[in-house]
């Protein structure tokens, strides 16, 4: 199924699929659409630049047919998570407030990231190699050209979204009991990270009755 | 009931939620009838045949279904205490809870089940106040998100697990906007798992 990109007044949404490289060039092709007739704007230009990308992890973290794999990718998800908060922090662009909200959100991705990693040496594996800061655009675009705390929290929103999606996808992928309740557990605090995200764009903070990172 | 009380006695509680047929974690009996004894000890997943494999979810869906009619319940008794923006957010998770149960009513037809049906009534604890509604609701979202995660593991159909996780997650929201309505840390813990505190 062709994913379709929708373009809403202030939102781009994907409708669940798997995504491959015709997918992903249909896609950029809408982008550019939209963005030439002006429809992404501030922080949307990078949340919609994000979008293919966002969707080539969830595939690559869905695919995964054994714990293993699924683990691997949540850990590199988590730590490339964890350098964007430490990036987007750097920036001096944050208020305290927010500021505070990025490290908190930050400590918690660890957390996760040590956690998983945990996991996967239970399985007898090694955890994955650590990602760069380069890593970080592989999951959103666009760290780097940042120009306001919008821009930084709209990135964040797309992270954490990429998180949950992928988080949906494994728990349908996850064989192991427990790595189903701890990828649940996870799952649900990036949805606690998304509300407290919303919450300082003064976004309506829960817009769905179920959180997929879909939308 | 006080809620002061009920929220320091656990024995209330799980009374409380036992008799409006929700069970919470440490003592989910209504989640764990549907699994064989052999997946409680190797902590997975148990194939069965298709039947018995529908039975099982049927029975897991139906004590969800219970948790979130009995949160409907809860959030339209607390709407009467709430002012304001407190109000608006309280009826968006009224339509929510709404949602869940919906959806879950139709996954159990699908799976040939009956859904189970609200309760005529439900003993809830007294709300003076709307820190009172806050604050059962906060219990109630805690409890949902503890049968939840209890019960992931126990579905067989993966569409279902889905489902449950994309509900748990948006619970879990539910929490982190009634914690920060109280002037509490809206994301206090890395792992969300019902734990109160």
């Amino acid at each position: 199924m062709v994913p379709a990109a929708i373009a809403g007044e202030e939102r781009i949404a994907i409708v669940d699929g798997d995504a491959d490289s015709v997918q992903i060039a249909a896609f950029e092709r809408d982008r550019r659409e939209l963005i030439r007739r002006g429809l992404a704007f501030g922080g949307a230009v990078v949340a919609a630049s994000s979008i293919p990308l966002l969707l080539s992890v969830r595939n690559a973290f869905a695919a995964g047919e054994a714990d293993k794999t699924i683990l691997a990718d949540a850990i590199r998800l988590e730590r490339i998570a964890v350098l964007a908060y430490g990036k987007a922090i750097n920036t001096g662009l944050l208020s305290a407030g927010v500021q505070r909200i990025a490290k908190l959100i930050a400590d918690h991705e660890r957390q996760h990231a040590d956690a998983l990693t945990s996991a996967l040496t239970d399985l007898g594996l090694p955890g994955p190699a650590q990602p760069t800061v380069k890593d970080i655009d592989s999951v959103v675009m666009g760290i780097g050209d940042v120009k306001s705390q919008a821009d930084i929290l709209n990135l964040a929103i797309e992270l954490e979204t990429a998180a949950v999606a992928a988080y949906h996808d494994a728990q349908q992928k996850f064989y192991d009991a427990k790595l189903l309740q701890a990828g649940a557990s996870i799952m649900a605090s990036e949805g606690q990270h998304l509300v407290v995200l919303r919450q300082a764009l003064d976004k309506p903070p829960v817009p769905n009755a179920f959180e997929t990172g879909s939308k | 009931m006080e809620i002061d009380s009920f929220l320091r006695d656990p024995l209330s509680r799980r009374r409380f939620f036992a008799g409006s047929g929700v069970s919470i974690a440490g003592g989910s009996a209504m989640f764990l009838a549907a699994c064989g004894d052999d997946g409680a000890d190797t902590g997975r997943v148990v194939p069965t045949t298709p039947k018995e494999a529908e039975a099982a979810d049927v029975e897991i869906l139906n004590g969800a279904l219970d948790l979130e009619l009995m949160a409907v319940a809860a959030y339209k008794a607390g709407a009467a205490k709430l002012r304001g923006d407190v109000l608006q957010i309280g009826k968006l998770f009224i339509e929510q809870e709404q949602e869940h149960a919906d959806a879950l009513t139709s996954a159990i037809k699908d799976a040939g089940g009956t859904p189970n049906r609200a309760k005529s009534s439900y003993d809830f604890p007294e709300l003076r106040s709307q820190r009172d509604a806050l604050r059962f609701a906060v219990e109630v979202e805690n409890t949902a998100v503890a049968a939840y995660i209890d019960a992931l593991p126990k579905l067989t159909k993966t569409d279902l697990r889905g489902t449950a996780s994309a509900i748990v997650t948006n619970e879990a929201e539910h929490l982190s906007v009634l914690l920060g309505a109280l002037g509490l840390p809206p994301a206090p813990r890395a792992f969300v798992t019902g734990e109160a505190g």
